[in-house]
């Protein structure tokens, strides 16, 4: 190479250098990557296409829709390829942080188990059909020359959000109907309720980092509860000196539980109890007892100590402690999760425990006003229990005649008695729009398959915002897969253009649609850029957009609470089933994600199982130990499962954990473990009708069968006197680190 | 480094303990992990199978403890058996390679396939591994994972290979593999600042579990750049190295290594977890 000024390693240099230049300028061009389409043709890399640089990451700012929580990500593009997902550190909810299911993303897309092509039921049997023939069934059985009557039809999903959920309401609205089954497994619907009556905010902001103390009543705020990352985030500040206590009440440990300084066991059904004798000791020293109306007063008066601690077999002497603790920090804060939700009195005993709030003076001091979100229609439709039911009863009553299911699976989250798989039948046309072979798509009759999240364009607004609101704005973070296949917003703009050309045929496809909606938004949204163009690529570049919400104070307004006698011991039944959501296998929905069903369970560490916890003296009354296998029974139903011996369980529960079971759903989920919510009874919550996942009772039969349960670390729980995980007391943190 | 350079310096790597330890070193890659902050929750460990590309095993192989998580979460209970109920919660330990300064897995490799690096990490040459398994008997961490059989095939099957990282290979059966720091990540950290002409700055990159972990437990950085966030935490903590006990001014702080007393010199500083005293 003599005389030969530019050699290998300055021609590298210069690629480099460019490479960084592509870095800074970021774009929207994801979608002219085109490299992975799977075409023979070999592309020379001497010219390669624009933002491609071989062996150089481009990240591109998206939105993670793993759960509803909606965090925002980065994704790691290079040759065209989504390699990595992480947390986008300008998101106000998770900055920069991302969980295991959020990370898991990347198997979603990349499923080997992903349907392809389009599915129709020919002879009773799903078979291969072309696009074309796709969109001529769609037509005919729902287009406008079907003559459906509106009331006839009905949307069943996830949570929707963003300018989707604005389309899916005009669909809705173009075909006449007003059935939006919006079905969440997971969902803080019932506490949504109560907050809604109390503080006029279904759900006002929390200020973790604020408390200087929490009380949980079995909210996972670590794991499952509403927005797991953001609220991991605000603890680290909440830990930090001075550190804040947290006590956790719950009848089954959650991986928040597994975090608390006191962790207290409950008899499963009686939180609102110990609450109401919190309630009652507070104000008996002296509580500010204003703004609590006198026939509440003496529901309160009523929870004396012994009375309370009978009912919920936690110690006095501990309620005691737990009521000066709460007096001593303040301003505390006290939530109610799915345990205090899941029973026929749910609304009650949870608005007992958020009473505790208003007594406590919490409100406007770790409960803060959310305000108004300025674009209410693009607030995500939240999920609930509610809407399974209802949508259940629909089928019975052969009230639908075409129902579309997107981002749920009701065939497999519905318990056993709604009989939901034969109540289909029920139902002459039923899409499902769905990436994966789930139960409810292989009972459909049409299957269309959906793009996966780093494939499709939208934009989101979670139920939950942090201190700063936002929209969330989803971009392609790659060609898509499997060519043909849709998002959510571009079959929601087909559906309506044969109904409505006039209005909606003037958008060539979803990404047009948004751009015009995000360019349509006011001009005080769109800060220092110069025109249309810059403000949607800068926006896509941060991958949101803040907005301000109006806030309104909230008000303090306690609730009348009337908790029904406790059930006492029910002989045929004794044990109370604890269906336990994980962070992970969620509602089921990540079981055919490898990495989530190889990643053990945070607290009883097994992988690719299901398990039966229950109480050393539970298991020992039954002569049961770890790797039996139980029989657990219902009204409604049996499964069986591996018993799992615990110290972390009331001795009158058993959980089985959510979202194993699965009968279809790919070769990484199906046939593994089993469902706990099949053997559910019919138990709703008496004010809002939600379905009650912790009110069934069940009994337990030793099957003198083995199972072996694989346990990360092979079950070993014991440092045996190493310093391995140590620990120091609070005292010498602060003495070293601030009080 | 070369093979040349290990065979060279083999004895300042190996006995430079006892003299003060190795000093030559350009970078010292570090982690200081608060148990007060760790939660458990496994995003470290996931974002590691997705930098890393680790193999996901199945059940009976993960039974016969063939998994590969570099990264994995250690939970205790250390409640006294008599008690009824785990009433403090857990005790998690994410653990991962230590990243030795006189890593017990070294000398025992017969064919110097894992040996010291100049940025103190114990790097593994995989083509250089035969398999022999004496390092993963030697480490006392249990962090080396070996790879039994052959898991391209079965862990990746299509499209899922497409998410494979193109900047680390795929290991095949036979080779033994751990937690690297993310030297990958490394790499094209300080072959940035060189062509830049500059020092790799503290916080310009990190590894996929410190980059991932929701509550920050994690914090990754070079113990020789003064400034960086981690060589500030070990000395707050007044964590020395080359110690095999800690002989502390304030012996009340919280920074430990784990199992320091065998003489392995770790580069990895927990805080301790705490616990009010409320039972």
């Amino acid at each position: 190479m003599s005389g030969n000024d530019l050699n290998r390693r300055d021609f590298l240099k210069i690629m480099g250098w460019s490479a960084a230049g592509v870095t800074l300028a970021g774009c929207d061009v994801a979608s002219t990557v085109t490299l992975e389409e799977g075409k023979e043709t070999v592309v020379s890399y001497l010219s390669p296409e624009e933002y491609v640089i071989p062996g150089v990451g481009v990240w591109y700012a998206s939105t993670c829709m793993q759960c509803a929580a909606y965090c925002g990500i980065h994704g790691r593009v290079r040759e065209g390829r989504t390699l990595k997902l992480e947390g986008n550190p300008d998101s106000p909810l998770n900055v920069g942080k991302l969980c295991q299911m959020g990370q898991s993303g990347v198997q979603a897309h990349y499923n080997p188990d992903r349907i392809t092509k389009p599915l129709a039921r020919k002879d009773g049997k799903l078979a291969e059909i072309s696009w074309d023939e796709a969109f001529k069934l769609l037509e005919q059985k729902a287009g406008p020359a079907a003559n459906l009557a509106g009331e006839r039809f009905a949307w069943v999903t996830g949570t929707v959000s963003g300018h989707q959920a604005v389309l899916l309401a005009s669909h809705l609205e173009a075909v006449g109907s007003k059935n939006h089954f919006v079905h969440e497994t997971i969902a803080p619907s019932v506490a949504q309720a109560v907050q809604q009556d109390m503080l006029g905010e279904a759900l006002p902001r929390l200020a973790l980092d604020k408390a200087k103390l929490i009380l949980s009543f079995g909210a996972d705020f670590l794991g499952t509860w509403v927005s797991p990352t953001h609220f991991a985030t605000q603890y680290a500040k909440f830990r930090a000196a001075p550190r804040g206590i947290l006590i956790q009440v719950e009848p089954k440990m959650t991986l928040t539980g597994g975090n608390a300084d006191l962790w207290v066991p409950i008899r499963p059904g009686t939180e609102g109890v110990l609450a109401l004798g919190l309630a009652n000791l507070l104000l008996q020293q002296g509580a500010d007892a204003t703004g609590i109306p006198e026939g509440l007063r003496n529901t309160i008066s009523a929870y004396d100590l012994a009375k309370v601690s009978d009912i919920t077999s936690v110690p006095g002497a501990r309620i005691e402690r737990i009521a000066a603790l709460l007096k001593q920090h303040a301003p505390s804060l006290v939530l109610a999760g799915a345990p205090v939700e899941g029973h026929v009195h749910g609304y009650e005993a949870t608005a007992a425990v958020l009473l505790l709030n208003i007594i406590l003076g919490n409100i406007d001091q770790t409960i803060v006003a959310n305000g108004e979100f300025p674009f209410p229609q693009l607030v995500a439709k939240s999920g609930n229990r509610r809407s399974l039911l209802a949508f259940a009863e629909a089928a019975q009553n052969k009230a639908l005649d075409v129902v579309f299911f997107h981002g749920v699976n009701p065939v497999y989250t519905a318990p056993a008695y709604l009989k939901l798989d034969e109540q289909l039948q029920n139902i002459p046309f039923k899409v499902a729009f769905t990436q994966f072979p789930d139960e409810t798509a292989m009972l459909a009759d049409l299957v269309i398959p959906a793009s996966s999240s780093i494939e499709d364009w939208g934009t989101h607004v979670a139920a939950y915002q942090a201190e700063q609101g936002a929209i969330s704005v989803q971009q392609p973070l790659m060609e898509r897969l499997y060519p043909g296949s849709l998002g959510l917003g571009d079959l929601l703009l087909t559906l309506l253009k044969t109904r409505q050309a006039d209005k909606y045929g003037a958008w060539a496809d979803y990404y047009a649609y948004l751009r015009n909606a995000m360019a349509a938004l006011p001009a005080d949204y769109k800060g220092d850029a110069p025109n249309d163009e810059e403000f949607w690529n800068q926006t896509l570049q941060k991958g949101l957009l803040k907005v301000t919400s109006q806030t309104k104070p909230l008000k303090a307004a306690a609730l009348e609470v009337s908790l029904p006698e406790p059930a006492g011991a029910n002989a045929d039944y004794p044990l109370h089933l604890v269906p336990y959501a994980q962070l992970g296998l969620w509602d089921g929905r990540h079981a055919n994600l490898p990495w989530i069903q190889e990643a053990p369970d945070q607290i009883s560490k097994v992988v690719w199982d299901s398990w039966a916890e229950l109480h050393p003296t539970t298991a020992a009354k039954l002569g049961i130990q770890t790797g039996d296998i139980v029989e657990i029974t219902s009204e409604n139903g049996t499964i069986r499962a591996a018993a799992f011996v615990f110290k972390g369980i009331h001795p009158e529960a058993i959980a089985v954990p959510m979202g194993q079971g699965h009968q279809e759903y790919g070769r990484y989920a199906k046939g593994v473990g089993v469902n706990p919510l099949k053997i559910l009874n019919p138990v709703v919550d008496a004010k809002t009708g939600e379905l009650a996942l912790y009110g069934t009772r069940v009994k337990i039969a030793h099957t003198g069968q083995k199972h072996q349960l694989v346990l990360e670390g092979h079950g070993n729980t014991s440092q045996l006197g190493r310093k391995l995980s140590s620990t120091v007391s609070a005292e010498q943190f602060r003495n070293t680190e601030g009080a | 480094m070369s093979l040349q350079n290990v065979l060279e310096n083999w004895s300042r790597y190996r006995k430079g303990l006892e003299e003060g330890g190795f000093h030559d070193y350009e970078h010292r890659w570090v982690m200081a992990v608060d148990l007060n902050l760790c939660i458990g929750c496994n995003a470290c460990s996931t974002a590691c199978y997705a930098e890393n590309n680790l193999a996901v095993v199945g059940k009976d192989r993960y039974a016969q403890g063939h998994s590969m998580h570099w990264m994995r979460i250690e939970r205790y209970w250390d409640e006294a058996p008599e008690q009824e109920f785990y009433e403090q919660g857990a005790s998690f330990l994410p653990m991962m390679c230590q990243q030795c300064g006189a890593a017990p897995c070294e000398p025992v490799c017969p064919v110097v396939a894992t040996y010291h690096t100049p940025d103190g990490l114990n790097a593994q040459v995989y083509n250089r591994c035969i398999g022999s398994r004496y390092c993963s008997n030697n480490c006392p961490y249990k962090v080396r994972y070996f790879n039994f059989w052959s898991y391209p095939e079965s862990s990746w099957p299509e499209p899922l290979n497409m998410q494979l990282n193109p900047d680390l290979t795929v290991r095949d059966k036979g080779v033994m593999e751990k937690c690297t720091f993310c030297v990958q990540r490394i790499r094209v950290a300080k072959d940035k600042a060189k062509m830049e002409n500059r020092k790799v700055k503290d916080g310009e990159f990190t590894t996929a579990c410190a980059q991932a972990c929701p509550p920050n437990a994690i914090i990754f950085g070079d113990q020789l750049d003064p400034d960086s966030q981690v060589a500030k935490l070990w000395s707050q903590h007044q964590v020395q190295r080359v110690v095999t006990k800690q002989e502390k001014e304030n012996p009340q702080l919280r920074g430990y290594r784990v199992l320091e007393e065998l003489n392995t010199d770790p580069s990895v500083m927990y805080l301790e977890r705490v616990r009010e005293a409320l039972v």
